[in-house]
């Protein structure tokens, strides 16, 4: 260190020991600050109860929905066609933000929910709502997958896992429809009679 | 020759299809003549169905036919035999029909049902076997053995000849045991359970049904295992000869014959084990997303 910058120093330090050690606010500012605190919480908490409550009527809202939707396709079993619709709706394929799925794929899954929402109503009751629930479960699969995929785009496990469950979803409903096809009868809830 | 020929070139003529008028709910008695490599084809939409091999030339029906039915078209042209429970067009509420068939042990099978359960023994061709809501037990041996249901469960016993046996259910659950060569299974939640012996090929598939596979690779061999939420468990017999890449999103990865999974990035969830065992011949393949796999020694 030279002697100039010693002294430049030497004055900075006598500068700084000159400093107060603490410096009061022109006037009190914490009962101003602590009101906010209290009422910002207030919110908080009142947000908190309405998103609990949501939650709440929306699992006992969908959990009424589904024991009435089931209660009704076990009182009309011959009337499922309303259950057909449900089974084969098709929501929009994707393969995560940055991709598009091939128009031909999407023509084939078209193709082949429509045929199934014809069979559809010869399966026994029971299969049908594993049915529904099986491709619903594969649905929920690869919003999951997508979901993953636009946080981690091109993830190469991913990527695989999702081409594979459409491809999955496919062949269900191809074997389905296969299954169907077979047998123009349907056998009765309890599997000992024939429905025709 | 395949079936379709057969059938077009012996001609409607020469069918020998002798359909057999059954009263509604009375008894079957059919039997005919069969070649003993032949092909049997049996369709009946509730009640059960059981096929037996035996050593005689011939197919035999017994059994009961469901009230309400048609009749039972029971006929053989040329190799192909047909059993199938016909139905009236316009009628509701037909009993299911119980169906006992013996073929000829060589013979190839097929069967289709709705809810009739459908039991195979001692059937040494190829089978394949449909069936909407029942159970489908069988025996595998060297031919390809097929099974499909939506909800009925799958149950195949091997006798550790390698064969080609695929098993796609919907919501079923399959039991397999001492199945040896290639073996293929599909689900969306079915819990399938394998019991394999020597094992060539494997490549299982399941949304969000358990897989537990139990096998000895053989040289060579190829495993590919994935499943979307359900958990994997491969306990492999004897020392493994095999190279591994194992991975999962979410997911637990346990292993118990080689070094510990690590993880993909420091910052996304992901956790991947790959290494060798002896000359790594063999290649084994795990993915899942949130499923936890699991690779131990049986």
């Amino acid at each position: 260190m030279t002697p100039t910058e010693r002294d430049a120093t030497r004055r900075l330090d006598e500068a700084l020991g000159r400093l107060p050690r603490s410096v009061d606010p022109a006037q009190d500012l914490w009962p101003v600050i602590e009101a906010r605190l209290q009422s910002g919480e207030r919110r908080s908490r009142a947000r908190w109860a309405w998103q609990a409550a949501a939650a709440v009527l929306l699992v006992v809202g969908s959990s009424v929905l589904t024991a009435s939707l089931m209660k009704r396709d076990e009182a009309r079993v011959a009337g499922s066609r309303e259950a057909a619709a449900g089974v084969v709706e098709v929501t929009p394929a994707a393969y995560g933000p940055a991709y598009a799925p091939d128009p031909g794929y999407l023509a084939a899954r078209q193709q082949l929910a429509k045929m199934l929402e014809s069979r559809v109503e010869r399966l026994p009751p029971s299969a049908r709502h594993k049915l529904v629930a099986n491709l619903a479960e594969i649905r929920r699969a690869t919003a999951e997958i997508n979901a993953a995929l636009a946080v981690q785009p091109g993830d190469p496990l991913l990527e695989e896992l999702l081409v594979n469950a459409y491809q999955d979803e496919l062949a269900v409903l191809a074997s389905v429809n296969d299954l169907t096809g077979a047998n123009g009868a349907v056998a009765s809830p309890d599997g000992k009679r024939v429905q025709l | 020759m395949s079936i379709e020929r057969a059938w077009s070139t012996t001609g409607v003529a020469l069918l020998v299809l002798a359909p057999v008028t059954a009263f509604a709910g009375s008894a079957i008695n059919e039997r005919s003549a069969a070649d003993p490599a032949g092909q049997v084809e049996i369709s009946n939409t509730a009640g059960s169905v059981v096929v037996t091999g035996w050593n005689r030339n011939e197919v035999e029906v017994t059994g009961e036919l469901g009230d309400g039915s048609e009749r039972l078209e029971f006929g053989t042209a040329g190799k192909v035999t047909r059993i199938k429970v016909i139905l009236p067009k316009k009628s509701y509420g037909v009993d299911g029909s119980d169906l006992i068939v013996k073929v000829p042990a060589g013979s190839s099978l097929s069967v289709n049902t709705v809810s009739a359960d459908v039991r195979v023994r001692g059937v040494g061709g190829a089978q394949r076997l449909q069936s909407v809501s029942a159970d489908i037990g069988t025996e595998a041996s060297t031919e390809d053995v097929e099974c499909k249901t939506v909800s009925g469960d799958v149950t195949v016993a091997g006798n550790g000849t390698r064969g080609l046996l695929t098993i796609t259910t919907v919501s079923g659950d399959a039991n397999v045991t001492d199945a040896a060569g290639e073996v293929n299974a599909n689900t969306v939640s079915g819990n399938f359970n394998l019991g394999l012996r020597e094992t060539t090929r494997s490549r299982l598939r399941s949304t969000s049904g358990d897989l537990t596979l139990a096998s000895r690779p053989v040289a060579d061999s190829r495993f590919d295992i994935e499943s979307i939420s359900g958990d994997v468990r491969l306990d492999l017999a004897g020392p493994p000869d095999a190279e591994f890449d194992v991975s999962s999103f979410n997911g637990e990865i346990r292993n118990c014959i080689g070094p510990k999974p690590v993880r993909t990035s420091e910052y996304a969830p992901g956790r991947e084990l790959r290494f060798r065992e002896g000359q790594g011949s063999a290649r084994i393949r795990i993915k899942t997303l949130n499923g936890d796999i699991s690779v131990c020694r049986k």
